[in-house]
């Protein structure tokens, strides 16, 4: 199934326009590293930025990976990045969160990253976790103890975005550890590890060394940019995509030019300032037109995506996030996208929400439900089987064809919604939000990870221990 | 053009934000021979006033906004030589920058744009600044208030350890310290003994005045 926003025409053109961006504009970054390895290949310097030629591009475009896979720390999970599945990826960073119990939005800690990466290991139609931000652990180890925290609560692949360089070592020793080693993390890497530059077209110091620094380990990459519309971006969604685009291809480059053939996504995340407030909106309609925009480059370029989708402007798991989630998630998942982010996230993706996460599972359930399509063929048109029912005078519920299908699961059961006749459900009166706070409950309780073996957790206490040593000098 | 001709068209240039039309009615009003100080009060801050009112009343978005504040800075700019000897009356002086580690600047830049327009002078460091540097300017310029900006969630810390590094330079009870970005809160702000915290530019331009006349 594929929709398209833009004809072929129209494609060509933002094309055009991003590689005129990045001709004419460049990127700016502080980092020597990253500024040398594109000028030995060809970039050139104006003035203080980094101007990119025709070859350069079309160069590092051509050994891009069309595909790769991502495991989990068992084989039970593996996913196809490039097949366009639409995975879906819990939000990263929240530093709030909504309690469980009171339903108030407070500081995320790390017994909610535990409890959370429990129910996102729980639940079927989310595929990769993603780390909310505790604020009670030492901030200079935070994405160690994050990683960690992970990787005990959850037998899925990840996702760990890095601003620096800096605790990478010590996210790669937790992974190798798990995986066996570096070259099986490579063979059968169990995360993706996206970079953030800033908007417009700056590498940062910080996300130039982690990007090479990611490309290097061999870990998949993900150029994760967030322009707002009409303040980092231009107040034109086109414009926006073109430059988003842009910047995003900037990365791009800089990882083929480094290892060719490096596995990566175009992670767009292109958001709208509210002009009222300045708040950073991660809303309908704009964010799911802007990223199935973006999804439509990536096919262009035969790049996996992954775009954020399953987020709002909205301050609790109510209905409004809801209609916000599906839309900006079937949107893109529409256009085809390999994985769509920030799922169970609240108040444009800076609050994460239990509840949430599972109104979103159910969302991700529909969302790759309609992608797989609706087949085509005599035994499913059922031509025969109508003309033996209206034969029989009888129905299609005693048809074997009915049974046949039902089995194979054509309708689609909801995990969370509700189905019931009205005197049932009145019984309760439960709305979809407070079931969906019960069944978060209910899992977090009740669900069992698989267990890291013994060593490994030994192992990881080690790493830790050493990670505190060397960046807290305790 | 009467000299009161001229200054109402200034105003409105203001409120349009068109600040080529501001440079070319300010210089008709020096030539004019009206006061740069009058240029300043009568008309610039006049017709940033009025913007102000239109965002209030909900008429105005933050682009009509800043660009007003660009068109009155264009006047000023051309004024500020002619200024020698008369000198500007501020509200006060605030001291701002995002944080080491950060080159998020946005929110920043918005609000140092309001409270310029709304009467303060406003000191911006930039982006990535040490907590030394807001030391070093603060012992240098003593602004009433310093505002610390902070996007990611792995910089906020930053925020914490400026107000810990005034304590401890015995500077803390000299100036005002505001904090925000994305995603700070009240709670946030109160744990780590910051003065003043807004969710957005206008409550932050309330909030700075309410501490400088408290200060």
């Amino acid at each position: 199934m594929k929709f398209e926003l833009f004809s072929q025409e129209e494609l060509l053109q933002i094309h055009q326009a991003s590689v005129e961006i990045l001709k004419r504009v460049g990127i700016h970054t502080t980092s020597e590293r990253f500024k040398s390895l594109l000028l030995d290949h060809g970039c050139e310097e104006h003035g203080d930025r980094i101007v990119f030629t025709e070859d350069v591009i079309e160069k590092a475009l051509k050994t891009v990976p069309p595909s790769f896979k991502l495991y989990g720390r068992n084989d039970s999970h593996v996913l196809e990045i490039g097949w366009k599945k639409a995975y879906c990826q819990t939000c990263v960073g929240t530093p709030s969160m909504m309690d469980l119990d009171t339903g108030e939005k407070r500081d995320a800690t790390v017994k909610d990253l535990e409890e959370y990466t429990r129910l996102a290991d729980a639940l079927d139609y989310v595929n990769i976790i993603s780390p909310i931000f505790p604020r009670d652990v030492p901030q200079e180890i935070i994405l160690t103890i994050e990683t960690a925290t992970l990787l005990r609560n959850t037998s899925k692949p990840l996702s760990i975005c890095v601003e620096s360089a800096r605790e990478l070592p010590y996210i790669l020793e937790l992974l190798r550890l798990v995986a066996g080693g570096e070259e099986a993390l490579r063979e059968k890497p169990i995360a993706t590890i996206p970079v953030s530059p800033l908007s417009p077209l700056e590498y940062g110091f910080d996300p130039a060394e982690a990007l090479l620094d990611v490309v290097e380990a061999g870990l998949p990459l993900g150029v994760e940019p967030c322009p707002m519309m009409g303040s980092t971006g231009p107040m034109t969604l086109i414009g926006t995509v073109a430059q988003h685009n842009a910047e995003i291809l900037a990365g791009v480059i800089a990882a083929q030019l480094l290892k060719p053939g490096a596995p990566l996504t175009m992670s767009s995340r292109a958001t709208f300032m509210d002009m009222r407030s300045g708040v950073g909106l991660w809303a309908m309609p704009e964010m799911g037109l802007a990223g199935a925009a973006m999804n439509q480059l990536g096919r262009f370029y035969n790049i996996p995506v992954a775009p954020g989708g399953y987020c709002g402007a909205s301050k609790t798991a109510d209905a409004q996030s809801g209609y916000e989630h599906l839309y900006n998630a079937l949107m893109e998942s529409l256009v085809g996208s390999d994985i769509i982010g920030s799922a169970g996230s609240l108040d444009n993706a800076l609050t994460s929400c239990y509840a949430m996460l599972v109104m979103d599972n159910e969302i991700s359930s529909v969302v790759q439900r309609t992608i797989k399509g609706v087949e085509v063929n005599e035994e499913k048109l059922a031509v025969d089987v109508v003309a033996e029912v209206i034969e029989s005078h009888g129905n299609f519920l005693a048809h074997k064809h009915t049974r046949k299908y039902l089995r194979a699961g054509e309708l689609w059961v909801p995990p969370l919604g509700d189905r019931q006749t009205f005197e049932k459900w009145a019984f309760t009166g439960e709305k979809v939000e407070e079931k969906a706070r019960r069944t978060a409950k209910e899992l977090i309780a009740t669900h069992q990870v698989l267990p890291l073996s013994p060593e490994v957790e030994a192992e990881f206490d080690k790493v830790i221990a050493r990670a505190r040593q060397i960046e807290m000098g305790e | 053009m009467s000299r009161e001709e001229i200054l109402t068209r200034l105003t409105e240039a203001v409120i349009e934000g068109d600040d080529s039309l501001v440079v070319e009615l300010t210089q008709k009003a020096v030539d004019a021979g009206v006061e740069p100080l009058v240029i300043i009060n009568d008309a610039l801050t006049k017709g940033i006033r009025i913007v102000g009112e239109y965002f209030g009343s909900g008429q105005y978005f933050l682009p009509d906004l800043l660009l007003g504040a660009k068109a009155m800075d264009a006047g000023v700019k051309l004024l500020e030589p002619l200024l020698v000897g008369t000198s500007r009356e501020f509200h006060g002086r605030v001291l701002m920058g995002t944080v080491q580690g950060d080159l998020h600047e946005i929110g920043k830049n918005i609000v140092g744009m309001m409270l310029k327009t709304s009467g303060f002078e406003v000191v911006d460091l930039g982006v990535d600044v040490p907590a030394g540097k807001f030391i070093e300017k603060i012992k240098e310029l003593k602004p009433n208030v310093i505002g610390i900006s902070a996007l990611l969630t792995t910089t906020i810390g930053r925020q914490k350890e400026i107000i810990e590094v005034l304590t401890e330079e015995g500077l803390r009870d000299q100036v005002k310290v505001m904090i925000g970005g994305a995603p700070i809160n009240q709670a946030w702000a109160d744990k780590i003994g910051a003065d003043g915290y807004a969710e957005d530019a206008i409550t932050a331009v309330e909030i700075c005045k309410k501490l400088v006349a408290a200060s």
